[in-house]
């Protein structure tokens, strides 16, 4: 169908389908009143087994110790804290969604914003589990707070790393996790007031905080989301670029560099963003929302992932030039281990090369960009290489560090270690399926608030001058000269 | 009535003031609670809002005290406290660690009655207080849970002494004339051997038989031959300025190494303001730890050696080098003929075969070299090796015919280390009444009738000359843990004597001593010393020289492949196989723990396997990986054995090598089952003497075999920073060419003089009053691993066995880090660096910093210290250290974890360790870590705080003598200073400032600021294997592509 003379040329509504109000909360809601699918148990109970081995997994490690991973006296971080930064990183696509985007009146990030916050709540609690269990005496973590203690002088050490971490990390979930819940606020009213059981009125009830929807909650509704997003703004590049000191602090070559704070913030956006379309089109799809979760936002999506990978890229041909350009020669001998193919981690260099700078390239073809299920495989394909990008910073700098003497031999891990990164998954997905059984996936109040401007259910009520086309009116006009 | 008083003492008596005070005072302590009276309540000493705070604090210190369960471990004090034992205060007795025949004066540290370390004895002037990595772990063997707890007889317990003498006694009589043999390893108790004489001469016809499981039978018969002594001459290394080794690693395991290592340093130590060193050529077929530190280096086959003496000898006698393969060899024999010759009388030539005849050869360039008398002293004959090959081999044969009525055996394993240990069983069998004095249940002792358990060195009294006129005694540290018994006792007792071996000693030691209180004085310094300061000389037979060059030379060709048997410097002959400290030790050359294997060149593993350790990938796959390649090796009709392979460069391409002293039997000990292959049955006899080598066929084994090592990669990759090396050249013609180095690397920082403000954007801090450092000479220090060992048992450092150390879980403090230079195809390139490695206790520590908890932080004496029970094992500090020096707790290594179970999937040899008797060895001024703790070298803190203490209860300030480190008291070569930096007077300030040209710190140009320096080694050679021509250091890193030896 032609264009209209009065419709935009470039955007395309955000939300399809001709939805009323109503349609709206009835679609989204919908999926927590019924029962849940059978796709969904399925999903869970997997979800749930996952976890329970990530339990005996963290179990045995607490339990035995640390030797039932494979580090060594080299290699005093691997898996764990490779696991850490990944998940770390995947929760920043959720901030950035809600806070940067909301900044910048992006309409698009309602369709998607509760979802991806939701993923940042889930993964930074995954992530969590990495530096805590990666302590040999996980009883003492307590140590790492800085509270007044009965041993004397004793107290943290705010010189260190990890240290910053504590604080980083917790301040991030503490953020993430009231901006989640003072948007879905207004949500959950919704459903309590929809609910038909006693139970259902009472749970949701208390989970609304007496949410009334007067103008004054909603007045103070706006205020707080926009100072919880002035907030979180500054946390998205703040975290990562935290996380990266654990490494760009330190003296050994291949950690010790300037440029990581912008390069793992990239890193991080890059992957949360594959990891919001892994959820995304998964979820859309079997909670029936294709209608709020469009095309459109999938593309703009993969434009952002295209971005982002680019300037990973240019960080890692960064590091790979100062390495020769700096004249270091430990520096050259720590990044000849990643690229030189022929050394034992080589692979996992290229590997890391191919997913995240390679192969994102090719979301600069539109029509690729629209292609549901080569964005599915992308944003795995990402997500892997973005892992591989932390194991190759991490173990290849150290595993062949200063005394040659110590140079390690191949690290690979224990079914243990594998074991707590799938009980990770398990955490993650258990809590994305309960979240998506009794949260509305998606902002309700909000995306109504981007309803209006599709202009779709306003074309039956068109008079001629306005049904006139673009080509009709280009024409006219032309004669008219 | 006058009232009677009793007074208790005199202050009592007439009431003094002072008394009265403490009349009063007795039993009065300040409550805080006082004086509520005279003031109000806020003034008073514990007013109202401290009262809440102490209300407050008890009920929840009772609320956790109660809520909390902590096990209860009851240490239960002394009734009656022994007389001389102070708790938590160590005694100090000096006694003989006795190995075979190897007698090395120590001093046991005994604490709370238990020995608990053995330092060297200083007052002995041939060791100087030096020790071996044995000698350091020996202390562990008194604690083995394998050793022998009572007397058996045809395998059953026999409940008292008195009845196994019984039936031994029994026995004997009932012999009907048939003669008695007493087989010993080499005795040279002076007590004892007349004890034998006494036993021996109550049976008729009866005989003793000394037989040492490594020979040196074929040098003490060549003496006789040249020289008319049974005996083996001192070899005085420190008079030596050129010294040619043929296959004799003196340094490691031959002979007397304590010694030598003595001697040899003397020519090692580079004095700055005159450079001079002594020169050292090795020829031998495999790489060994002596070789690995000689100045030139060749290689030939092991068949060759008699070729190769007698073409130095030819050589020496100026008819030029003949007889011998290789252009290499040709010129090294030439070249180390004429150093000789230029060098007469301050040469010394040793040799490590057991062949008679290349022995007189030897002797005769020694002779030709002016060395009697001048480095080799006949005066002083080393005792510790006095077996003849051919004895037990008669001995064997009698067995076998039956003509030995009684075999006694002490400390003899024959049926393990004997050539033909099969044959030496059958005749075990065949004799009617075989009697083991011994500690364990080894080979021999098993196949015995009657068991009798021997005591431990420390708890034996005795007496050994391991020089001729050099005697130590041995003095019990402890009473006898088990039901065990001195062999000297149950010998006294046999023959009838009712002495006990104390008294006995005693009355020997009078009669020569002169007095009880010589004696007594003598038993207190651990050494008798007579002071023969005449070098003895005797005559030369040159007469059997021609005839025996004639032998050597003429023997047949080798095979394609020959095997040469040796011993590795931790594990030796085998005795102490059952030493978790020493089979963890990693091996010199191959830093292989835990095993025995095959060492191979190179070349051959490339003909044999394919791998190529020129080729980068191939290298990384070899070294990155424990899996290694298995041959099986088979030696005339000997069965087969396979053994896995390590590619060794320095090999002569056509030989392999095997360690002796591994495959004991599971009675020996848990930490000894399954570990390697015996080996010992691949020797030959050739009529005089045991050989140790042999033809072999070498066939690839499709199976792959872990090998524990605790280093892989062997190339410093032309790091500079790490390892610095010159030679002795370089140092004369540039003296601050090291300094000139350290300028250039420093340069962008300030250079060396400000290096330590500029390099840093932090303000830098004085550091007055004590600051420890540690200087360690590289060019001393050989690789023996005495310190690893004294480290390990100084400071409760975990064994961890096999499985883990193939994990790189190993815990040691300080290892002595090894690298190759040179092309790994040209064994004669091979140069090969020590460097001990330990925590560099930087003052701008990386590892300090990155710890969220401050558990390792930096005391005002310049050490980085560890807190234990901080640390929560984030392991940040380990990934961030540079030397990676730092050990982590994987698991629960000691014990000392409150988890229960967790040690269920721990290998058998750590639960050894972990066993109540192991346990008495651990130091109880060092904490034992728990698992999920970082820990490390701490240098020896608890010897700095007592050594602090002894000071400042004397006071006067600290001597170096208060504290020393672990390592540096073992040290036989003194590589490791240690002292009070700040003191321009200590020992280490001195080597500081005097050795300014060869000192450097390890990756100084990181600005870490170690506290640790080392002196660079110095090579007496031409060239500097890796470098470019002329010794430049070469201005960038090598890339991996060009590395220059195997990695």
């Amino acid at each position: 169908m032609a264009s209209l003379r009065y419709e935009s040329q470039v955007r395309q509504p955000l939300v399809v389908g001709e939805k009323t109000y109503h349609q709206v909360t009835e679609d989204i809601v919908r999926p927590i009143e019924a029962k849940p699918s059978k796709l969904w148990k399925i999903g869970f109970t997997v979800s749930v087994m996952f976890l329970l081995f990530g339990v005996y997994s963290v179990y045995r490690e607490v339990v035995y110790g640390i030797g039932e991973w494979n580090l060594n006296k080299t290699i005093g971080w691997g898996w764990d804290i490779t696991n850490f930064v990944w998940w770390v990183g995947i929760g920043h696509a959720g901030t950035l969604i809600s806070a940067i985007l909301l900044l910048f009146r992006q309409g698009w990030r309602t369709g998607v914003n509760r979802a991806a916050e939701a993923m940042t709540i889930f993964a930074v609690m995954c992530a969590g589990q990495f530096p805590i269990f990666h302590m040999g005496r996980v009883w003492m973590a307590f140590f790492v707070l800085p509270y007044p203690n009965s041993r004397g002088p004793l107290w943290v050490n705010f010189s260190s790393p990890l240290l910053w971490d504590v604080f980083a990390i917790s301040t991030y979930f503490t953020v993430s996790l009231l901006f989640w819940y003072s948007g879905l606020l207004p949500d959950l009213a919704t459903v309590r007031d929809r609910a038909k059981e006693k139970w259902r009125k009472r749970m949701y009830g208390v989970l609304a905080f007496g949410w009334s929807g007067s103008t004054k909650h909603w007045q103070r509704h706006e205020a707080l989301s926009l100072v919880l997003a002035g907030l979180s703004t500054p946390l998205v590049l703040s975290v990562h670029t935290i996380v990266s000191f654990d490494f760009a602090t330190s003296v050994i070559p291949g950690w010790h560099t300037t440029i990581f704070p912008p390069y793992f913030v990239a890193g991080a956006i890059f992957s949360g963003f594959a990891m919001v379309q892994t959820l995304l089109i998964i979820t859309r799809k079997v909670l029936d929302l294709e209608d709020y979760i469009t095309m459109e936002h999938i593309e703009v999506m993969n434009k952002v992932i295209v971005l982002t990978g680019s300037i990973v890229g240019i960080a890692y041909i960064t590091e790979l030039f100062i390495s020769w350009y700096g004249q270091n020669p430990y520096e050259a001998a720590a990044f000849r281990n990643r690229w030189d193919l022929s050394t034992p981690y080589g692979w996992a260099y290229w590997l890391m090369m191919s997913c995240n700078v390679i192969a994102p390239q090719f979301f600069w073809f539109r029509k690729l960009r629209r292609n549901l299920l080569f964005t599915f495989f992308m944003s795995i394909i990402v997500n892997v290489g973005m892992w591989f990008e932390r194991f190759v910073i991490i173990v290849t700098s150290i595993y062949r560090d200063y005394v040659p003497s110590s140079w390690s031999t191949y690290y690979a891990p224990t079914v243990w270690e594998v074991g707590f990164y799938m009980g990770t998954f398990g955490l993650f997905f258990t809590c994305f399926f309960l979240f998506s059984k009794f949260f509305p996936v998606i902002a309700i109040a909000e995306i109504k608030h981007i309803l209006k401007k599709n202009g779709e259910s306003f074309k039956e009520n068109m008079d001629e001058e306005e049904k006139d086309t673009v080509e009709h009116f280009a024409h006219e006009h032309a004669h008219a000269h | 009535m006058e009232q009677k008083k009793y007074w208790q003492s005199f202050g009592e008596l007439n009431n003094s003031e002072a008394h009265q005070k403490n009349a009063k005072d007795e039993f009065k302590e300040e409550l805080p609670f006082e004086n509520f009276d005279a003031q109000g309540l806020t003034d008073a000493k514990t007013p109202r809002r401290d009262f809440l705070k102490y209300v407050g604090f008890s009920t929840a210190a009772a609320a956790i005290a109660a809520s909390c369960e902590i096990p209860v471990k009851k240490a239960i004090p002394f009734i009656n406290r022994p007389a001389d034992v102070i708790p938590g205060v160590s005694d100090y007795y000096a006694t003989t660690y006795i190995s075979g025949g190897d007698a090395i004066p120590v001093i046991a540290k005994v604490r709370d009655g238990r020995p608990i370390k053995i330092e060297g004895n200083e007052l002995s002037t041939w060791t100087k207080g030096g020790t071996t990595s044995q000698v350091q772990a020996s202390v562990l063997d008194l604690y083995d849970t394998a050793r022998l707890r009572y007397p058996i007889a045809n395998g059953k317990e026999v409940s008292t002494f008195d009845a196994f003498d019984k039936m031994v006694a029994d026995a004997l009589n009932g012999l009907g004339g048939a003669p008695v043999v007493l087989l010993t390893s080499t005795v040279n108790s002076p007590s004892s051997k007349q004890l034998i004489g006494e036993f021996l001469a109550k049976y008729p016809g009866s005989r003793h038989v000394q037989y040492d499981g490594i020979s040196y039978s074929g040098l003490l018969l060549a003496n006789e031959a040249t020289h008319g002594k049974r005996a083996i001459p001192s070899f005085q290394f420190d008079a030596a300025k050129v010294i040619v080794s043929l296959g004799a690693d003196f340094l490691g395991t031959w002979l007397n190494p304590v010694e030598f290592q003595r001697g040899y340093t003397k020519g090692r130590k580079i004095n700055q303001a005159n450079p001079t060193m002594s020169k050292h050529y090795q020829f031998e077929s495999m790489l060994s730890m002596t070789g690995a530190n000689a100045d030139e280096r060749f290689t030939h086959r092991p068949s060759e050696t008699g070729s190769v003496a007698a073409a130095l000898l030819a050589a020496v006698s100026g008819q030029g080098v003949t007889g011998v393969n290789g252009e290499k060899l040709k010129k090294g024999i030439d070249k180390a003929a004429k150093d000789l010759l230029a060098h007469k009388g301050q040469a010394l030539v040793v040799c490590g075969s057991n062949d008679v005849n290349i022995q007189i050869i030897v002797s005769a360039i020694n002779e030709a070299i002016g060395a009697n008398g001048t480095t080799i002293n006949w005066a002083v004959p080393l005792q510790n090796k006095a077996a003849i090959d051919a004895d037990m081999v008669k001995l064997t044969d009698d067995l076998n015919a039956g003509s030995v009525g009684a075999l006694i055996i002490y400390d003899a394993n024959p049926a393990y280390d004997y050539y033909d240990a099969e044959k030496f069983k059958a005749g075990l069998k065949k004799v009617r009444v075989s009697i083991s004095f011994n500690e364990k249940l080894d080979e021999t002792t098993e196949l015995c009738k009657y068991v009798l358990p021997a005591n431990n060195y420390l708890e034996s009294w005795g007496d050994a000359e391991h020089k001729a006129g050099y005697v130590s005694l041995l003095q019990p540290t402890i009473a006898p843990l088990f039901k065990t018994r001195q062999w000297q006792d149950t010998l006294l007792k046999w023959t009838g004597n009712a002495t006990v071996y104390a008294d006995y000693l005693k009355n020997f030691w009078i009669a020569k001593l002169g007095s009880n209180d010589n004696y007594l004085k003598a038993l207190q310094d651990g050494v008798i010393e007579s002071t023969v300061t005449v070098m003895g000389s005797p005559v030369f037979n040159g007469a059997v020289v021609s005839a025996a060059v004639a032998a050597a030379t003429s023997g047949k060709k080798g095979g394609k492949v020959e095997l040469v048997l040796y011993q590795k410097a931790s594990i030796a002959d085998g005795r102490h196989a059952n030493n978790p400290w020493l089979q963890e030790m990693p091996d010199p050359i191959t830093r292989a723990t835990w095993d025995n294997y095959v060492m191979m060149a190179p070349a051959m593993g490339k003909e044999l396997f394919g791998i190529d350790l020129t080729n980068n990938t191939q290298s990384d796959q070899y070294e990155a990986f424990p899996d290694k390649p298995v041959v099986k090796i088979k030696v005339g009709n000997k069965g087969e054995i396979e053994l896995p392979v390590l590619l060794i460069p320095g090999m002569q391409p056509e030989t392999i090598a095997i360690a002796v002293g591994y495959g004991r039997s599971e009675h020996i000990g848990r930490a000894a089952v399954g570990v390697g292959k015996n080996v010992y049955q691949l020797a030959s006899f050739n009529g005089n003497t045991v050989i140790n080598y042999a033809d072999v066929t070498v066939e690839k084994s499709e199976t792959k075999y872990k090998i524990a090592t605790t280093q892989t990669h062997s190339s410093y990759e032309g790091r500079h920073e790490v390892v610095k090396e010159l030679t002795l050249t370089e140092l004369i013609k540039n003296p601050t060419r090291i300094l000139n180095e350290r300028e250039e690397e420093l340069k962008p920082w300030g250079g060396l003089e400000n290096y330590a403000k500029d390099g840093t954007i932090y303000p830098v801090y004085d550091r007055p009053g004590i600051k420890w450092g540690m200087s360690i000479d590289m060019n001393s220090c050989y690789g023996c691993g005495a310190c690893v060992v004294a480290c390990t048992a100084e400071n409760n450092v975990s064994v961890v066995g096999k499985p883990e150390v193939l994990r790189a879980h190993d815990m040691h403090w300080l290892r002595i880090d090894r690298y190759f230079t040179g092309d790994i195809n040209d064994p004669e390139s091979i140069q090969t660096v020590f460097q001990p490695m330990l925590c560099q206790h930087c003052d701008n520590a990386p590892c300090e910093n990155v710890c969220p908890v401050a558990a390792t932080n930096h005391s005002s004496e310049g050490l980085n210290q560890m807190t234990y029970n901080r640390c929560i094992g984030t392991r940040y500090c380990a990934n961030n250290c540079p030397y990676k020096v730092r050990r982590f707790n994987w698991a629960d290594y000691t014990g000392a974890d409150s988890f229960k179970g967790n040690q269920d999937e721990m290998n058998d040899v750590v639960m050894m360790m972990n066993d109540d008797l192991t346990r008495m060895v651990l130091n109880p001024d060092v904490t034992v870590r728990s698992r999920g703790v970082i820990e490390k070298c701490s240098f020896c803190v608890q010897r700095l705080q007592e050594g602090k203490l002894k000071a400042k209860k004397e006071g006067r300030p600290l001597e170096d003598s208060d504290a020393r480190t672990a390592c540096q008291q073992a040290c036989s070569a003194d590589a490791i200073v240690f002292g009070n930096v700040n003191n321009s007077k200590s020992a280490i300030a001195k080597e500081r400032t005097e050795n300014k040209n060869r000192l450097f710190y390890a990756l100084e140009q990181i600005h870490v600021l170690p506290n640790v320096n080392y002196l660079a080694k110095v090579r007496n050679t031409d060239k500097l294997s890796g470098h470019e021509e002329g010794g430049e250091a070469p201005k960038e890193l090598k890339e991996p592509a060009e590395h220059e030896t195997t990695k």
